[in-house]
């Protein structure tokens, strides 16, 4: 048989392609698995980012402690967004092209969010955040993209729903700052409340820099509200609201936003009862109920790694559901068997009841929404200990 | 409710009248807007706070510090933003270099303070939060102190004069041998003061957030307007008359409807009498 250079060529050819194709999955199931996150740990809106943050290293740090994923290491890539939206897209396609990444978790913020979104849904990422704008979920456009955190429409509801059923009030006021957010917001709560038969007899914005809410406030309280629902992230608009309620004399609850129980408000204050009768959006998971324990295999995370994670200075929930997506991302890998995009998302797609610590989730091919309705509660603002608070009155 | 609303509107008035004030010393002494009057109220209610609160100092001396540290940051206006383009006034250069002061200070402040507002101490644990209470009191206070303590040193020392010499004419004050750069660096020095005072005045009000420069700013600039640009009675009246129709406003149309009612009066204003309520139309040779 004559050996020919042409014919020689060709069978080295072939040789290379059959050992590189054999290779390639051997080489796949042995990378780490790579998990970007866009994280605005600098900043003025950084303070989620940094909770979440402490969540999914330590969650990370557990699941290559114990070995991996089918023996593959988790590699995070985290890229620090500083809250603009401009830097969130730049970081969501380097980690898209350059650095290759399996799932991103982020951004963790609405404006980054809808920037990245629509660049994430084209490059077919796996992506989990937890946003509240509800546009950002849209199965249909956004396959890719699945919601750990309550929806705007969620919150809303749940708001309303403390106020009407629980506490049996008919008349409210509703107000926020002159943000997007702000103004939004008043016009869905108000739909809200509505829509459960009470009476909107006051609804303003009010710009957060006003030194002085005593007209506003005289206004809510001529018009006859019998609770005050609060849409601010402005500490001092919301401390002088209460500074005001104290003044006047009014005994009025507020309801609203969880901003009215962080730790700046609490400074902010003149007096510590000015604190008192606010009731905050919450989670099941994370409130204290009347025991004054936390759920217990969440009391029993708290306890085991305490000293390991600080919660003093941050918010319960957000260091859970940083530990929660990586676990998601993680079961992904586990069940589908690879890291294949298409993979992840069906995976996800099956999600039913999934314990999480932060809340139990279920995502479907239609519901990309994965927090329920019951998880989301009522607490009270001025009980903060280790970043979680005391279920609001009527729960218990 | 009557009461409420007067004291709140008259507080916030004598704050934004007293930024007017220290927009007009400063112009008196240079002819140059500075846009630093804002920030220097700012300074006083993130310094007393920061002398006070967080260096536990006692009351009385870190309002004195926070005087002191405001009168220099007058005088640091002065040098750095406003006596380079005192040579060409006509091309208006203050307008940049005094907002880029401006905005340095307030970026400075945010860094080194912080992005969120923070607690203004209370100083004389009066009024019980009330209408009568003293975060109401203290800047109508403070303003009061300043008509009269400006009124004094203007018509009654020699000092005074000397500024109301170099705010009439600054050439004939120089060729009578007044020592026209010390005391135009003496004037932003007191619009420092006045500026701080201000500040500190209404930190109960305000709170100490770096932020309160540019709502100063704007706010202070309109009693200015109103008032009639250097006429320091103009902008005392017009700045309280400012803040009560802004509360009342505030009360009458709510949230931000205010703001329009607020500066549609001062358009209309401003169409009828260009120069100020107060202010007489400019006259010049022919």
């Amino acid at each position: 048989m004559k050996v020919t250079r042409r014919a020689l060529s060709l069978g080295g050819a072939g040789l290379a392609a059959t050992a590189s194709g054999v290779a390639r999955p051997a080489i796949a199931q042995s990378e780490p698995i790579r998990v970007g996150w866009l994280a605005a740990l600098t900043g003025p809106s950084s303070a989620p980012a940094i909770g979440f943050d402490r969540g999914v290293r330590h969650a990370v740090d557990a699941i290559n402690a114990a070995g991996g994923v089918r023996g593959r290491k988790i590699e995070l890539l985290v890229r620090d967004t500083q809250g603009d939206p401009t830097k969130a897209v730049n970081a969501a396609q380097e980690m898209i092209s350059r650095a290759r990444v399996h799932a991103i978790w982020g951004p963790t913020n609405s404006g980054e969010s809808l920037a990245t979104t629509p660049i994430m849904a084209r490059a077919k990422m796996p992506d989990i955040h937890p946003c509240f704008v509800d546009s950002l979920i849209d199965p249909a456009k956004y396959p890719n993209a699945f919601r750990l955190a309550p929806s705007n429409s969620q919150i809303d509801d749940a708001v309303s729903d403390y106020g009407v059923q629980v506490m049996k009030l008919k008349r409210f006021a509703v107000i926020g700052d002159t943000t997007g957010y702000g103004t939004t917001t008043v016009a869905s709560s108000s739909a809200a409340f509505a829509k459960r038969g009470a009476d909107v007899v006051y609804k303003a914005t009010v710009d957060a820099t006003q030194p002085d809410v005593t007209p506003d406030m005289l206004r809510m309280r001529n018009a006859g509200a019998e609770a005050v629902a609060v849409w601010s992230v402005s500490p001092g608009l919301i401390s002088r609201l209460m500074n005001t309620r104290a003044d006047m004399g009014w005994d009025v609850p507020f309801i609203g936003h969880p901003t009215m129980g962080a730790g700046e408000v609490g400074r902010l204050i003149a007096k510590p009862e000015n604190w008192r009768k606010t009731y905050i959006l919450g989670f099941k998971n994370c409130s204290y109920g009347p025991d004054g324990k936390l759920p217990a295999h969440v009391q029993e995370f708290v306890d085991r790694t305490r000293g390991k994670i600080e919660l003093n200075d941050t918010i319960l929930w957000w260091v859970l559901c940083g530990v929660d997506a990586i676990d998601l991302i993680a079961r992904a890998v586990q069940e589908a068997g690879s890291t294949d995009a298409t993979a992840i998302i069906r995976y996800w797609n099956t999600v039913n009841n999934y314990p999480g610590l932060y809340a139990s989730y279920s995502w479907s091919p239609d519901n990309h929404n994965g927090l329920p309705q019951t998880d989301l509660v009522m607490s009270e603002a001025n009980t903060q200990r280790l970043g979680a608070y005391k279920l609001a009155p009527g729960y218990a | 409710m009557f009461v409420a609303i007067m004291m709140s509107g008259l507080a916030i008035g004598a704050v934004y009248a007293m930024i007017g004030v220290t927009y007009n010393v400063m112009f008196s002494a240079s002819r140059v807007m500075s846009f630093t009057a804002g920030q220097l109220g700012m300074l006083g209610g993130v310094l007393g706070a920061a002398f006070i609160d967080v260096l536990g100092m006692p009351a009385i001396l870190g309002f004195v510090l926070t005087l002191a540290a405001c009168a220099l940051a007058g005088v640091l206006t002065e040098i750095v933003a406003v006596r380079p383009v005192l040579k060409s006034l006509e091309q208006h250069l203050y307008v940049l270099s005094t907002l880029a002061l401006a905005l340095m200070i307030q970026q400075f402040v945010a860094i080194q303070w912080s992005t969120e507002p923070q607690p203004f101490p209370r100083l004389l644990d009066f009024g019980g939060g009330g209408p009568g209470d003293e975060k109401f009191w203290l800047p109508i206070l403070a303003c009061l102190v300043t008509v009269v303590g400006l009124e004094v040193l203007y018509r009654h020392t020699l000092v005074g004069r000397a500024f109301l010499a170099i705010a009439e004419d600054n050439f004939a004050a120089r060729a009578l041998g007044l020592p026209e750069r010390n005391l135009r660096m003496a004037s932003y020095a007191l619009a420092g003061v006045i500026g701080g005072l201000a500040g500190f005045a209404s930190g109960q009000l305000l709170l100490a957030f770096f932020a309160n420069g540019a709502l100063l700013n704007f706010y202070g600039f309109v009693p200015v307007a109103l008032g009639g640009l250097g006429n320091n009675r103009g902008a005392i009246i017009s700045g309280l008359v400012l803040g009560v129709f802004q509360q009342a406003a505030n009360f009458t149309f709510g949230g931000v409807f205010a703001s329009v009612a607020v500066f549609a009066v001062f358009i209309v204003v401003l169409l009828a009498a260009p120069q100020g309520l107060f202010g007489a139309p400019a006259q010049r040779r022919v």
